[in-house]
């Protein structure tokens, strides 16, 4: 045998024993980063205007836990989106209807809009076509220590398994939850456990717990359903746009000069 | 899928559709939602705007008097996906619209549906 063939032998030989012993090792390996659901895409749920699981008026359902505080708030409310019985868009009090307040959050969730979820390692971002509304959930971080209140709080998630579960909190008093008037202070805080039931279907489970307006933490569930073409397109209502269709459609005069 | 399932299914989906179409305000006090009301005439405008898409018409009535309609429909975001598109409505054509008219004798309407020259419609 040449020593060529013999220098090569032992150069297999060695790197061979060196990956077996590399292989047995007991110091740790890098650490691999987990798998988690993919729930990027677009998605779209069906209108609803109230959290409650039930058809019973609002402010008697027996599924809401309220306290006299929430009771005494709701009194004199009007709704005046679609959907609520006995709704008057004209002498609504309906802050996003009277005032053109962002929905606010989990409000905005029942708009029936399309929104759009990128999803990073550090970051979840939801887009809804709704006035360009985003919201971002920071991943295995903290709350702030000084926390802002804001029309959509501040949301913090982290996956448990196949779930997302996001804590959001620091909202504005003077949104509705929803759209028959059930209100929150600024204790409110939004448990959100989101995961994808299939291919097509995200469903998240909410879990509301505000000591000033509700005696204990309750639930509601909603489900998005995937859109195939993934489009999104614009939907931005400017003042002027509202108060010409309040022209047109209530006779109510503009109080200030709009587009037209 | 039984038939009182297929059925649930169904009036689920009619609700959700609905809800869907009026998702702005509730029309009931604006409209008359009990009465279908139809109109042949020429377009003067068409608003490809929010909170909603709007068509102007010019028509006449039974006794021969001009009328200026405002006819809404949902948001363009909602029109979208039944089809709709800026392009959908031409100023100057003549079309027939069928329309939930506003209460109190207002000359406005919450549209149904499009009917063009040629027979072709299209729905809101």
């Amino acid at each position: 045998m040449y020593a060529r063939d013999q220098l090569l032998i032992r150069c297999i030989g060695f790197v061979g024993v060196f990956m077996l012993i590399a292989g047995c090792s007991t110091e740790p390996r890098a650490p691999v980063a987990p798998q988690h659901p993919d729930f990027s895409g677009v998605w779209l749920g069906a209108t609803r205007t109230s959290w409650s699981s039930t058809r019973a008026k609002a402010g008697t359902e027996p599924d809401i836990p309220y306290t006299v505080w929430a009771l005494e708030r709701m009194k004199g409310q009007v709704p005046g989106t679609a959907g609520v019985p006995d709704a008057d868009f004209e002498n609504t009090t309906d802050p996003s209807l009277k005032y053109a307040d962002p929905l606010g959050f989990p409000r905005q969730y029942q708009h029936p809009l399309k929104f759009k979820i990128v999803q990073t390692d550090d970051y979840i971002y939801q887009m809804w076509e709704w006035n360009k509304v985003w919201r971002q959930i920071a991943l295995n971080k903290p709350h702030s220590d000084d926390l802002e209140i804001t029309w959509y709080g501040e949301s913090v998630g982290k996956w448990e398994g196949d779930t997302l579960v996001v804590d959001s909190v620091g909202f504005k008093d003077s949104t509705w939850l929803d759209g028959v008037a059930h209100p929150h202070s600024e204790q409110l805080s939004v448990i959100e456990r989101i995961r994808r039931l299939d291919p097509e279907t995200l469903q998240i489970d909410f879990t509301f717990e505000d000591p000033i307006a509700y005696t204990r933490p309750w639930t509601a569930q909603h489900k998005f359903k995937l859109v195939a073409d993934g489009k999104m397109t614009e939907t931005v209502t400017t003042i002027s746009d509202e108060l010409l269709y309040r022209e047109r459609y209530l006779n109510k005069k503009p109080p200030m000069p709009i587009r037209r | 899928m039984n038939r009182r399932t297929f059925c649930i299914a169904l009036t689920g989906a009619a609700l959700s559709l609905s809800a869907t179409v009026l998702a702005h305000h509730g029309r009931a006090t604006i409209f008359d939602m009990t009465k279908e009301t139809t109109v042949k005439g020429t377009i003067t405008e068409f608003l490809w705007s929010n909170p909603h898409v709007q068509v102007g018409i010019d028509a006449v009535d039974a006794k021969g008097t001009h009328r200026h309609w405002f006819l809404e429909m949902s948001s363009t975001s909602i029109m979208t996906t039944k089809g709709w598109s800026r392009k959908s409505l031409k100023v100057g054509d003549t079309i027939t619209v069928v329309f939930h008219a506003g209460l109190r004798g207002a000359f406005t309407g919450d549209l149904l549906k499009v009917i063009f020259a040629d027979g072709k419609q299209l729905t809101t």
